[in-house]
Formats: structure tokens, C-alpha cells, sequence
């Protein structure tokens, strides 16, 4: 059976509807409960956070304000690397900001920590001091902290319903909610360490912790996060995500038996600092090697949907067959078609047709894939690298 | 691609009109708002108070059983070891010969007795008792700013019974009132502080005193 040109066109509008790729997002949305329901618990995370910081900025000042420049260099460094993996059905950058605000302040403040304080405290009356501080972190933050967090995404859900469409969405608006939680907790935790030796030697005494956060962060709330979110969206279902409940909830349990696993580490390991860091070593290379796949997993339909999106413009002659591969394939195929060129000109010039091109994706999205002033500019601009001409803007 | 499971194309499946983002169908609407809206978020709800409010409240509820037997010790980070009142209950903390797994003590305990509280804790400190007191004085002042519990008064001398010189002065508040210590024990200072009801009399302030004066640390008795 022959594809035709509208054939084409009616998968694109297909995909574009289906994805809700481009739609716009809006924040303020006052006939939405669940914007009254995030603000509620937002602003009233808020309170908590910033009363403790005002408190304490008085005798923890120099460790705070430490703390506050180092984490938001590394949360910069997360944003970046987050946003460049959402490469095809791009998410609103808004939708991210909420998620992240959300992790921070909501999910930390107004739910877990209340929750780990009283199950640590039940866990010492019920099985005595000494299991407690064995188990009950690894046996209290999972549960809590994956099930604040992952509510999030309900509430974002609700808020977006026509813009989170699929198990990738999850992964990444998971994976934004999971930094917010960790940069926030990693600032507290640094707040108490400038106060573990009497408020004297702050920067001494919160350097290690910043330190360790950070390296042992790249494994954490933002991979935890992303896999129990991406299990979420399976367990639920979307429009553009069959619901498989079995997978959903196997991916929530992982997130939780990797988070579980990290907190007990210090119990698990005994008193040897090598076994220590042998297991947390360990455990980071698998947790990301589980985040790998269900990136790997969750990904494939939102190529499909930058395919199907393309391929018009395949049949029309703007990006050829292997400039489609290139942009809906994952790196391995955008670093063969770059090696394809004979010399590094042509390999630079085809990285700005592949980034034009997926300008044009991103148009062509936000225009619900009609013939807009924005989609033809977008397709000249393709059509002008890939001559070498020079921009007039 | 599209997933015929879940797609339900519209007639001509091309671009069609698309509603504003605020925009809610007339028959999704109760008293305005979206009613797809309100089950996620009231779950979203529930779940925030059972964390925040029911949790707590169950802590709060169940009664601590882990009283001070005759011949306790209460071990911290660094050595550091101090003898509970007996029927004292401890909150924080944990025996000596009772580690965690991961060998390491805890840098705090506390035991109580009704409202009266007695918290222990160390940390390496570069500087003698008094200076270490000076510095939790400032440390707490900073952080209360002329409210709450503060160190007050002169510094005065205290000796534990491994006869260890400390620093120790009056820690008072709005309805609280108490003593704090301070030794440094080779380069590692311990802070006491006992706190009570201002009217709750002499029993819990020697209790406190008792419990100061049992700190101790290896070797520092030798020297």
C-alpha cells in the first residue's frame, strides 16, 4: 500500500494532538482545584522552609550562604542536562519550574519531613534506639519521600492533562520534582551540619556534607524520582500511554527498593569505610544503569512522535531520510550521521541542520502542524544551513 | 504510530480548533470548577495529612518504654559516656556496648522525666570550656534573638566525677528554666543542657547536676 502525502499529514496531526507536544501552559488556572491544591501545599512549604532559613541565617550565615551558591550551581548544571535529554516532544519549560517547586517545598516540607520525624520516632519505641538508627531511614524516607514526591505528579497531571500525555513526561517531570526535593534537603542538611559543632567552624563542618551530597546526588531523588514517576504514568495510563499497570507499580517498587538501599547503606556495610564505599559505588552504578533503561523504555514513543511529525517534511524535501533517523534516533544515530560527513565543516554544518530541524519539529508542534508565518520561516532557516548562506537576522 | 488502544481521531484528523488552556467543558463543570480536577487533588490532600497530621499525632499518642535501668550508660560520638537518671526515659541516644551497625554512636542523646529534658551532645571543638560555653552562648543567642531559652549569668566552675574542670551558667526562658555545661575533653567538646518548668523545684536540677558530674571520657581521669 502506498503512503501518500495526506496519509503523511494525518499521522502528523495525529501525533501532535496525541502528544500534546507544543501545547501551551498556564499556570493560573483558578477554575483547576488542583492549582488551589498546589498552592496550599506549596505555600505553606514555603513557610516552613523559609521560617527555618530566616531563623537560623542569623548563627549559620556563612555555611548558608555556602550552601544556597553551591547547590544552585549544581542544580543548574542537573537543569541543563534534564532539559537536553527531553529532545523530542519537548515538555512547556513552565510545567518544569512547578515540578520543581513542588520536589522543594511541598513534597520536603509539607509532607515527609513531618512524616520521617514521627515514623523514626515510632520506629525507636517500637523495636528500640539501636534499630532505628540501623533501619529507619532506609525503612521510612522511601516510602514517604517517593509517595510526596510522585503525588506531585498527580497534582501536575491535573494541572496539565493536556500536555503530560506519556511515561516519558513522567520520567522527566519526575526527575525535576526529584531535583527541587534534593537541592532544597541538601541545603537543610547543610544548615544542620553548621550546626553539629556549636555553630563554630561552619564552613569546616558543612563542606564535607555539600561534598558528599553532590557526588552521591548524581544517584538519588532525581533518578528515584524519575523512575517512580515514570511507573506512574504506566500504572494510571494516559492518552498516549496504554495503561500497564504491572509495570507501573514494578518501577514505583524499584524507585523505592533503590532509595531504601542507599539509606541503609551505613547499616549494611558494618563498620568498614572500604565495604562502605564499595556498596555505595555499587548501587549508584546500578541505580543509573535502572534509569537507563526506563529512559531507554519510556522514550521510544515520543520518537515515534518526532518521526511521524518529520516525515512530511521528509516527503517534501526539507531534511532528508537520514536527517529524520538522526532526529528521532537516539546519540549513537546523531553521532553516525555526523560522522557520515567528509570533514569537520560538513560535520558542524550538519549539527545546525539537525538543531534547525528540530526547531521546525517544535513549530510545527506549536502550530498543531498548520502552514504558519513561524513553520515556513522555520523550514527556510532549515533549507539556508544546509546551503551555507549567511543569517540576515 | 498513534495507538488505536487509547486514540480516538477526530472526523478529518487535521488541525482542528483547540480551546484556551482555562477553558472547561460545560458538563465536566461543578460550581465552576473542573471536576476532573478534584479527585487527584483531594487524594493529593489526604495524603498530605495523614503525613503531616495523622502520623504525628500517633507518635504523639504512643507512650516511650525505654526507661533508665540502675547501671545504664549512655554512649556518644567520640567516647563520650554520661549515666542517666534511673527512670529516666531516653528519647535520643543509645547504651554503650549497644552501637549501630555502622559502629558510629550517635553525637546526641536525651533522656526525659515529664517535662524535664536533658540532652547531651559532642563534637570536636578547638578551644577550652569556656570558650566553648561562650561560643553556645552566642550560637543561641543568634538563633532566639533575645527570645526563647538563653544562657544567663557568670560562668562558674564544675568538675565531673572523673574530675574534669567544666564551665556551666543558668539557662532561662518564658516558662523554662535549667542549667547548661560545657567540657572539652582533648579537642572534643560536650554540651549538656537540662531543662525544666521554672516552678518544678531542687529534684530535677540535682538530677541534672548528677548527670553532668557522670560525663566522661577515656583516659581523662589519668591525666
Amino acid at each position: 500500500m502506498t503512503t501518500t502525502p495526506a496519509d503523511l499529514d494525518r499521522a502528523r496531526y495525529i501525533a501532535i494532538d496525541l502528544s500534546g507536544w507544543g501545547r501551551r501552559f498556564a499556570f493560573y488556572q483558578p477554575r483547576n482545584f488542583a492549582f488551589w491544591g498546589y498552592l496550599a501545599l506549596v505555600g505553606t512549604g514555603i513557610f516552613v522552609f523559609a521560617s527555618r532559613l530566616t531563623r537560623e541565617y542569623n548563627a549559620y550565615g556563612q555555611a548558608i550562604g555556602l550552601a544556597v551558591t553551591s547547590f544552585a550551581v549544581y542544580a543548574a548544571l542537573f537543569w541543563w542536562f534534564t532539559e537536553h535529554i527531553d529532545r523530542y516532544a519537548k515538555l512547556p519549560a513552565k510545567l518544569m519550574v512547578v515540578a520543581f517547586v513542588w520536589g522543594g517545598f511541598a513534597a520536603a516540607w509539607s509532607m515527609a519531613a513531618n512524616a520521617n520525624e514521627a515514623i523514626l520516632a515510632l520506629y525507636a519505641k517500637a523495636f528500640g534506639q539501636v534499630w532505628a538508627l540501623n533501619w529507619g531511614a532506609g525503612l521510612a524516607a522511601p516510602f514517604t519521600e517517593e509517595t510526596a514526591k510522585g503525588s506531585g505528579l498527580l497534582l501536575l497531571i491535573a494541572l496539565a492533562l493536556r500536555q503530560v500525555r506519556t511515561a516519558f513526561d513522567g520520567f522527566i517531570l519526575g526527575a525535576f520534582i526529584g531535583l527541587g526535593f534534593q537541592i532544597v534537603e541538601d541545603i537543610a542538611y547543610a544548615m544542620t551540619s553548621a550546626a553539629s559543632q556549636f555553630g563554630a567552624n561552619q564552613i569546616g563542618a558543612s563542606i564535607g556534607t555539600i561534598a558528599l551530597r553532590m557526588a552521591s546526588g548524581v544517584a538519588a531523588h532525581i533518578v528515584y524520582s524519575a523512575i517512580f514517576c515514570a511507573g506512574l504514568i504506566y500504572l494510571l495510563g494516559r492518552p498516549a500511554e496504554p495503561r500497564r499497570a504491572g509495570r507501573g507499580l514494578l518501577l514505583m517498587g524499584t524507585a523505592m527498593l533503590l532509595h531504601g538501599l542507599w539509606d541503609s547503606l551505613g547499616s549494611i556495610a558494618g563498620a568498614s569505610v572500604l565495604t562502605l564505599v564499595g556498596l555505595a559505588v555499587a548501587v549508584m552504578v546500578v541505580t543509573l544503569g535502572i534509569a537507563e533503561r526506563v529512559y531507554e523504555l519510556t522514550v521510544t514513543r515520543e520518537r515515534d512522535f518526532m518521526r511521524d511529525v518529520m516525515r512530511p517534511e521528509e516527503a517534501r524535501n526539507v531534511i532528508t531520510a537520514a536527517e529524520l533517523e538522526a532526529m528521532a534516533g537516539d546519540r549513537k544515530a546523531r553521532k553516525a550521521y555526523r560522522k557520515a560527513r567528509r570533514n569537520r565543516r560538513e560535520r558542524r554544518r550538519a549539527c545546525y541542520v539537525l538543531n534547525a530541524a528540530y526547531d521546525l519539529a517544535n513549530e510545527l508542534a506549536a502550530a498543531r502542524g498548520a502552514d504558519t508565518d513561524r513553520v515556513r520561516f522555520a523550514r527556510a532557516e532549515v533549507g539556508r544551513i544546509r546551503a551555507g548562506l549567511p543569517s540576515t537576522w | 504510530m498513534p495507538d488505536p488502544e487509547t486514540y480516538k481521531p477526530s472526523a478529518d484528523s487535521a488541525p482542528r480548533f483547540e480551546p484556551d488552556e482555562g477553558w472547561v467543558p460545560a458538563d465536566e463543570r461543578l460550581f465552576g470548577v473542573d471536576r476532573r480536577t478534584i479527585a487527584p487533588t483531594l487524594a493529593v490532600f489526604a495524603l498530605a495529612i495523614v503525613m503531616s497530621v495523622v502520623l504525628p499525632l500517633i507518635n504523639a499518642k504512643v507512650p516511650y518504654d525505654d526507661i533508665v535501668k540502675p547501671g545504664d550508660v549512655l554512649e556518644l560520638d567520640g567516647d563520650v559516656t554520661f549515666v542517666p537518671e534511673v527512670g529516666w526515659g531516653i528519647t535520643s541516644g543509645v547504651r554503650a556496648g549497644h552501637a549501630p551497625s555502622s559502629g558510629e554512636y550517635p553525637a546526641t542523646a536525651t533522656v526525659e522525666n515529664g517535662d524535664a529534658k536533658f540532652t547531651v551532645h559532642t563534637a570536636p571543638f578547638d578551644g577550652d570550656a569556656n570558650q566553648l560555653l561562650d561560643q553556645i552562648e552566642r550560637t543561641s543567642d543568634a538563633l532566639n534573638r533575645g527570645r526563647g531559652a538563653h544562657v544567663t549569668g557568670a560562668h562558674t566552675a564544675i568538675v565531673t566525677d572523673q574530675g574534669t574542670q567544666g564551665a556551666t551558667a543558668r539557662v532561662t526562658g518564658p516558662h523554662a528554666g535549667g542549667v547548661i555545661a560545657a567540657f572539652v575533653f582533648n579537642g572534643r567538646g560536650v554540651e549538656a543542657v537540662g531543662t525544666g518548668p521554672s516552678d518544678a523545684g531542687p529534684e530535677p536540677a540535682a538530677a541534672f547536676l548528677r548527670m553532668i558530674r557522670s560525663i566522661s571520657y577515656p583516659g581523662e581521669g589519668k591525666r
